[in-house]
């Protein structure tokens, strides 16, 4: 499984459960079908970029933070499309993102060529 | 006639000194005597460095040339086997610069270097092993630590002398097993004061007094400790429930705690709106 | 009390020129083997019997010659289990247990004189000379023997191979009491050249090293007691 794979995966998994998550807040529980999906597709994009990114640079410390920030970038634009509820969508966004960063480190194979740092 | 102590003292000296006219070596010093024969310090005149030169009975040459055909980083090469004049029999070999294993642990290096030592020590066994050669007398004071990092195994295969009784296993029988017994003690020797009990459980199950309760080989010990390294589970030692919760969360480490921040967020958040 | 009849040119020394003797040919009765170990074991057990029972020169002759007779007549030798100790170490527990038995037998005979004080006092004195224990004096004994018949058929090997050359340069420098000679003051003498000298050496200290040798293998039982004694001797 390469590390795109691993990043598609994960962050579709991890996504889907942070959306789940939103049941805890009973003023949004009704629309949680369109969260969890949201959510999701956030997950696995922020896993696809995290993948090609370990695919080149082996390094879990910059595998993470590009996790983090991109997860917090696509909880912002989702919570700006909102205009509400941005620091439950956000915060919770950045720390799946660095999971995700990190799986995509620790996990798969990566590509032919690799940079160390 | 009567000999002053005197006398017997120079010829002591003198006699068993290897005549090394007509090869190409000079000798220079007793570095130690061995199972096998004594190791003498010399030159190479034609190569221009230091060697150590190991003399024995001529009876013993087949041992050396067994040992010669060796080629391993962990083994000391040979560079040259003959007889000498006075029927001996002799082979040049690398002069090793460094400290013996006793003595190396006397600078108390961390754990990781222990590890490594051993490990080089394990694969050169093993080589030997696979060549169908067996140490039968390896102990601390047969391996040397280099100044660069190099570990060798010395003084192969003596046939007859019995092996250090520490390091001896308790059956008659010779074969790779009893290195195994060995390599265990060795292993225990290099432990530090409270090193993990999962090493030593290894220690202890490759010294097991029945050779079937032992590792099958050298090769076997040396997966046993590579996956201690790696944080994994060893077969010598069963852990309880709790150790084994701690063993997989010192491994898994990073992910847990990115997982607890998330956790950790979410109830901040959870909390945060309530009040 | 032993000497070499045999007077072949160089090589073997012995009467049989394939078999090498051994404990083994010592306990089947075989004389000369016999002969070999009496000789070797002599004078370090006397020198051991007198230092450790604090005997006379006569008492100490007198017990020794009563060990060996009385050694060479019983299976001694059969007796020897080469896998507790080695042989030198089995010579010397039997020693202590004669002359035991023989001690208490004779100081209950003479329990009112009989002991001569002043050969007592000859003893005592050599003794409170040496550091060493009785155990160490009969090992070193033991070598200086070894050597010392080891050098009498070099000598005799020299004088039959009309090697006189070889053992006088040799005499000379390495069997020197005080200073050795110089190299140079040897090839002089000798009418030789230096090089001729270091030959000489060295082909003298190559016999003598084979001949301690062969003289050792006639006291072990076999070549793992034959490294370990000769370990013991050179280091």
């Amino acid at each position: 499984m390469n590390k795109i794979t691993v990043g598609l995966i994960f962050g579709a998994l991890l996504g889907a459960i942070d959306g789940a998550t939103a049941w805890f807040t009973p003023e949004v529980r009704s629309m949680m079908a369109s969260i969890m999906v949201g959510s999701t597709i956030k997950g696995m994009i922020v896993g696809l970029l995290s993948g090609w990114f370990a695919r080149k640079v082996d390094s879990m410390q910059w595998g993470i933070a590009l996790g983090s920030v991109l997860g917090l970038g696509f909880a912002y634009a989702v919570a700006a499309m909102q205009g509400d509820h941005y620091l439950e969508i956000m915060l919770p966004g950045f720390a799946v993102g660095a999971i995700v960063g990190f799986l995509t480190q620790k996990m798969g194979t990566p590509g032919p060529v690799k940079r160390t740092s | 006639m009567e000999l002053s102590d005197h006398i017997v003292r120079h010829l002591r000296e003198v006699v068993d000194l290897p005549d090394l006219s007509g090869t190409r070596y000079e000798l220079r010093e007793v570095l130690g005597r061995g199972g096998l024969g004594v190791v003498y310090a010399a030159w190479d005149a034609h190569l221009e460095r230091r060697v150590a030169l190991k003399v024995m009975d001529a009876e013993w040459a087949g041992e050396a040339r067994l040992i010669a055909r060796l080629e391993h980083p962990g083994i000391v090469p040979v560079y040259e086997a003959g007889t000498l004049p006075d029927g001996r029999a002799f082979y040049a070999m690398k002069l090793v610069d460094g400290t013996r294993a006793d003595r190396f642990l006397a600078a108390d290096p961390p754990l990781g270097e222990r590890l490594r030592v051993l490990e080089r020590i394990g694969e050169a066994l093993a080589y030997a092993h696979s060549c169908g050669v067996l140490h039968r007398d390896l102990k601390p004071q047969n391996i040397m630590v280099g100044r660069f990092g190099e570990v060798y195994v010395m003084d192969w295969a003596v046939d007859g002398v019995a092996g250090t009784p520490a390091f001896r296993a308790p059956e008659s029988a010779v074969d790779e097993r009893s290195d195994v017994y060995a390599f265990g003690a060795l292993l225990a020797f290099l432990l530090p004061q409270g090193a993990p009990t999962a090493l030593r459980a290894i220690a202890a199950k490759a010294m097991n007094t029945r050779p079937e309760e032992r590792y099958p080989g050298v090769p076997a010990v040396l997966r046993e400790v590579e996956r201690f390294q790696d944080g994994l589970a060893v077969e010598a030692y069963v852990e309880n429930p709790w150790q084994r919760v701690r063993r997989f969360s010192r491994r898994n480490e990073v992910l847990l705690w990115l997982l607890a921040a998330y956790a950790a967020i979410k109830f901040l958040l959870f909390f945060a709106r309530a009040i | 009390m032993w000497r070499d009849a045999d007077t072949a040119i160089g090589g073997n020394r012995d009467n049989f020129p394939s078999t090498q003797l051994s404990l083994i040919e010592a306990a089947a009765g075989e004389p000369l083997a016999l002969e070999r170990v009496a000789a070797l074991y002599w004078k370090p057990v006397y020198k051991f019997i007198r230092y450790k029972f604090v005997k006379s020169n006569e008492e100490a002759k007198d017990l020794t010659q009563g060990f060996f007779a009385s050694a060479l007549e019983r299976d001694f030798f059969q007796r020897f289990d080469p896998s507790k100790a080695g042989f030198r170490t089995y010579i010397r527990l039997a020693v202590e247990r004669f002359a035991a038995t023989r001690h208490q037998a004779d100081t209950r005979q003479k329990r009112g004189g009989g002991v001569d004080p002043v050969a007592l006092d000859e003893t005592l004195d050599e003794m409170a000379g040496s550091a060493e224990s009785p155990e160490e004096i009969f090992f070193q004994e033991w070598r200086r023997q070894l050597f010392a018949l080891a050098l009498d058929e070099l000598r005799a090997e020299c004088a039959a191979s009309g090697r006189h050359t070889e053992w006088a340069v040799f005499e000379a420098y390495d069997l020197a009491d005080e200073d050795r000679p110089a190299y140079s003051e040897l090839a002089r003498l000798h009418g030789i050249r230096e090089s001729a000298v270091t030959n000489y050496l060295a082909w003298a200290r190559r016999r003598l090293r084979a001949l301690v040798t062969e003289r050792l293998r006639g006291v072990t039982s076999g070549p793992g007691e034959l490294r370990e004694e000769l370990r013991r001797l050179w280091s």
